[in-house]
């Protein structure tokens, strides 16, 4: 039995079980993640050495990139960390839910969802009401998410079971894709652009107002997978176990998709259809931490952050003055790394 | 209980606010104007000369007003910009990446005095823009002569502006009278604005040529005042929607756009447009009738029109009698 | 479900019997009103003069021939799929071949400038040709047949391994998206017969080794165990089957682009009518996909005219329910 810590919450109603192996992954993913937001926060397209940026971080009045440092850098820098952390998280509870590696938003077309109302929107003319259209646009893709998941349980009937789930996901993913091929089309050049870079997702111009629309989904959301992480555990084991360890597997399953949807909707809502994350994340984390949830949550998360953080950063600097959408060097670290794992896993 | 002092803070820090408003607002009289734009108010002190144009009508229109700007974004043919503004830019001019996504920081960078933006572009910018130096939104990428206004308020040169425009005019009303002179009874016509692209034709029912085709008098064949900015075409079939009394057609140089434009315009359907059998079928600059989108652009696109009417010479009688 | 030879004969006219009518109703419906006496003259008589003829041969018939042809492969080559992976879910656009055309597509046109459908159609074959090989390495088991699942999987992560890299080549260039989005989507129109004849042995080699396959094919359907008990072996013909799914599909997508579904439901529709037996599943499949893609162009042409919708979309849309009608039902054997 390797050394572990219990946490215990509420008097003891949540405990968690952490092994030392873990506790000490989560830390240095988590330096590693502040490490990478302060290279990130002082490499752009204008020259700022490192003592520049933390005089403009700690002392705004007396700096003249404070505008740069505060206003278009970290709101940016932060944005990306939360989506990454919400999008890998609601890939890890996706796959735990259907007991399938191959489960992510984007996969069973959550993402997809989200996508077809947001371009839609957009192409609708949308982009040009102006300031205030950007909540409207979030609640379009969040309310395409929510829809998409509605249809995918409601279609599954009365036992929704994992394999029929992703088997539904993926024909709606499909449709709904055909469906943003054909607004694509439709659309004049202008939108189809816009709409195109959207659907590749990006973080291009983020602002302090998107991340407080993201803000309060991760710090409801986030913690609240920690706390079901228990039951995803549960969960693993296959529906008979579950039921006779005393687990309300259907009610469970509704509660963990509904929190994944929240989680990717409300990331994709404010980041375009990044794709990839979802599914990356929690496998490399498996291959760092423990078994067991309660480790899995919290390392994803990183992960998730540190991966569209970095290509993020990639698609801003890489092709100066071009800003190019982070969604392009998420898949194109993911997919060899997937491919890779696929080629590890074999039977 | 709580919210009561909090409401009590807030008032006075709103009274505070419009306090300071009113005393700074008194202080700059003289030199501070605000300028009404599709996305709000810009408040502008003097007249700022390092100027950012984030789409290419802006860029085109500052160019006319003789402003030279410090910053501007990519073209999308000819890069990193059009022939027919290039010599007019400033030297030192920096390139910003495309209208999509200009590099904010360069434009922060810059330190710019009044950045010049489109609604369709850059609303959701708009705040960080706005932040970083005035900005004014144009409110449709083609109404180039509310940017050229826009503009010359924004900058202190109205009556430039104003005189550019009624120089516009003059020649409108100019080449109507001409055109209707010399074309009798086929005036006003009905034309079709067509590109070539490499696997498909679009017609266009809006945009920058419509725009100004229709000051023109030119009107529209029947089918085309549908909404939106019109139609691709993909079926050789689809020609006859095509038809017009006149059409101009616009295509990049590429070699499977050439290939295209050689299949679609040797197919019989082609042959029998009652514009083809007219010989009313010109070719057009694809830059000044789809992406120029100033009133430079709108100038040399007019001079096009002159050409291909033979209004140019004004040797006509009847039209030298009439205007 | 038809279940003497009989019924499913019967079943097969009647299969024939649809893909004419859908073949007929493309030919004749369209922006302009062809007189149906003319459908007829113009192929026995032609008269050079006649605007009517001129459509039927240059825009109709080519039309017609690709969707007929794109159709019965895509279906054709859906079915072995599914049977070879026996997984209900393989279909062409499901295991990355599309993907891997698009992905060389965009690379063909950004980097080399190559925009002609004729030099195009080999490039998306060479694609769809990578793609395949790709997933088959993957999905690969120790033992050297094919896994199902690892498959799927595969299929999943070479998509958006080339899906990624041509997005991102697309971003760029923004003039190759302009230009790519409508083959994209999947269209079968704006093609001269002249892109499908240098195809054709392709198409016309890939249905004769089907014809000589169709009887080991059914073994397939077999537990491998089964299969070792009646002293047969599968590899070879797993092989064939599989070259036979890799020119077909490749020959489509290069042909008409991102056509989804086609491969996906048309199997499944006629395994409910006609059984299993390879023997009346591959000519159903033929004709089935030939009709079903007749038919979603000719629908295509008058949605929004005198714009069309992308074929490729029409086909999902049509397919969607069925598929979904499918997924819900208990039982999804390939």
């Amino acid at each position: 039995m390797s050394r572990s810590v219990v946490l215990r919450v509420a008097n003891g109603r949540l405990s968690l079980r952490l092994e030392h192996r873990t506790l000490a992954v989560t830390l240095l993913l988590s330096l590693a993640l502040a490490a990478s937001a302060m290279i990130s926060l002082s490499l752009g397209s204008q020259a700022t050495p490192p003592t520049a940026v933390l005089e403009a971080l700690f002392h705004p009045a007396r700096s003249d990139i404070a505008l740069i440092v505060h206003e278009i850098r970290l709101p940016r820098i932060v944005l990306a960390i939360l989506v990454g952390a919400c999008l890998g998280v609601a890939g890890l509870l996706l796959q735990g839910l259907v007991r399938n590696p191959l489960a992510s938003p984007d996969v069973i077309g959550i993402t997809g969802g989200a996508s077809l109302a947001a371009v839609c929107f957009l192409a609708l003319g949308g982009a040009a009401l102006g300031e205030a259209w950007l909540p409207l646009a979030a609640l379009a893709a969040l309310a395409g998410a929510l829809s998409v998941a509605l249809l995918i349980l409601s279609l599954s009937g009365r036992g929704v079971t994992p394999a029929r789930l992703v088997l539904i996901g993926i024909g709606l993913a499909a449709a709904l894709g055909a469906g943003t091929t054909l607004v694509l089309v439709l659309a004049a050049d202008t939108t189809a652009m816009q709409a195109y870079v959207w659907l590749t997702g990006s973080l291009y111009a983020a602002q302090w107002r998107e991340v407080a629309g993201l803000a309060p989904w991760a710090l409801v959301g986030l913690p609240l997978a920690l706390a079901l992480s228990r039951r995803l555990d549960v969960l693993a084991l296959g529906d008979e176990l579950a039921t006779g360890l005393g687990t309300a597997v259907r009610g469970t399953r509704l509660a963990l998709l509904l929190l994944a949807v929240a989680l990717a909707g409300s990331a994709v809502a404010f980041a375009g259809g990044l794709s990839f994350v979802g599914l990356l994340a929690p496998h490399i984390a498996r291959r760092l931490v423990a078994r067991g949830h309660a480790g899995l949550v919290p390392a994803t998360a990183l992960i998730g952050a540190l991966i569209v953080l970095h290509a993020d950063l990639l698609g801003r600097i890489a092709f100066l003055p071009r800003d190019l959408p982070a969604g392009v060097f998420v898949a194109g670290i993911g997919a060899p790394f997937f491919v890779y794992l696929l080629h590890r896993w074999r039977t | 209980m709580i919210l009561m002092p909090l409401s009590r803070t807030c008032c006075r820090l709103v009274a505070l606010m419009l306090l300071s408003g009113c005393l700074t607002m008194t202080a700059h009289a003289e030199t501070l104007r605000r300028v009404e734009h599709a996305l709000g108010e810009a408040r502008i002190e003097g007249e700022p000369r390092r100027i950012v144009t984030l789409y290419q009508g802006a860029t085109d229109s500052a160019l006319a007003l003789g402003l030279g700007p410090v910053g501007v974004v990519e073209s999308w043919l000819e890069r990193p910009m059009y022939r027919y503004l290039r010599d007019e830019l400033p030297a030192e001019v920096r390139y910003l990446g495309l209208e999509t996504q200009p590099d904010l920081e360069a434009v922060a960078g810059l330190a710019p005095d009044l950045i010049v933006g489109a609604r369709y572009r850059h609303a959701d910018v708009y705040p960080l823009l706005a932040r970083i130096a005035p900005t004014v939104i144009a409110g449709t990428a083609y109404d180039f002569e509310a940017m050229l206004m826009l503009l010359g308020e924004a900058t202190g040169r109205e009556a430039e502006a104003r005189e550019l425009l009624a120089d516009w005019h003059e020649r409108v009303a100019d080449f109507r009278c001409r055109a209707a002179a010399r074309l009798g009874d086929a005036w006003p016509q009905r034309v079709s604005v067509v590109s070539f692209r490499g696997d498909h034709v679009r017609l266009y029912y809006d945009g920058f040529a419509r725009h100004i085709l229709d000051q023109l008098g030119f009107q529209r064949p029947e089918g085309q005042e549908g909404a939106g900015w019109g139609v691709k075409l993909i079926s050789r079939e689809s020609l006859p929607a095509l038809d017009a009394d006149a059409i101009f057609v616009f295509m990049r140089d590429d070699p499977a756009v050439v290939e295209l434009h050689r299949e679609w315009t040797t197919h019989p359907l082609w042959q029998r447009l009652e514009a083809v059998e007219q010989g009313q079928v010109y070719r057009v600059d694809p830059i000044l009738w789809s992406m120029g989108s100033g009133i430079l652009a709108a100038n040399r696109l007019l001079d096009e029109l002159y050409v291909h009417y033979g209004l140019h010479d004004g040797a006509s009688a009847a039209e030298y009698m009439a205007c | 479900m038809l279940i003497t030879p009989m019924a499913k004969g019967l079943g097969l006219l009647l299969g024939a019997m649809l893909a004419l009518t859908a073949g007929v109703a493309s030919l004749a419906l369209g922006a302009t009103e062809i007189a149906p006496a003319s459908l007829f003259k113009a192929f026995i008589t032609p008269d050079p003069g006649s605007m009517s003829h001129l459509i039927l041969r240059t825009e109709r018939l080519p039309r017609a021939v690709i969707a007929a042809v794109v159709g019965a492969s895509l279906a054709v080559a859906g079915a072995l799929m599914q049977t070879l992976t026996r997984n209900a879910l393989a279909a062409p656009s499901v295991l990355g071949i599309n993907a891997g055309a698009m992905c060389f597509v965009v690379v063909a046109s950004s980097f080399f400038a190559l925009r002609s459908p004729l030099e195009l159609v080999w490039v998306a074959f060479l694609g769809a040709l990578t793609a395949a090989l790709l997933v088959a390495l993957l999905g690969r088991e120790r033992g050297g047949g094919l896994s199902p699942m690892r498959v799927v999987l595969g299929g999943v992560a070479v998509t958006a391994l080339f899906v990624s890299l041509a997005q991102g080549l697309l971003i760029i260039d923004q003039e190759g998206f302009e230009s790519l989005l409508l083959w994209l989507a999947g269209s079968v129109a704006g093609r001269g017969l002249e892109i499908v004849t240098p195809l054709l042995p392709f198409f016309l080699g890939a249905a004769a080794l089907c014809a000589l396959l169709v009887r080991q094919l059914n073994l397939l359907i077999l537990d491998d165990e089964v299969v070792k008990g009646l002293g047969q072996r599968t590899g070879r013909v797993r092989l064939l089957a599989g070259l036979v799914v890799i020119v077909l599909a490749g020959c489509s997508v290069a042909l008409a682009g991102m056509i989804g579904f086609v491969g996906l439901i048309v199997p499944h529709m006629v395994r409910a009518m006609f059984g299993r037996d390879h023997r009346w599943v591959l000519p159903g499949c033929a004709l089935l996909g030939a009709g079903l893609l007749l038919a979603a162009d000719t629908l295509a042409r008058f949605l929004m005219p005198p714009q069309e919708v992308p074929v490729g979309v029409m086909t999902a849309l049509l397919g969607t329910p069925f598929f979904l009608h499918l997924a819900r039902r208990r039982s999804l054997t390939p």
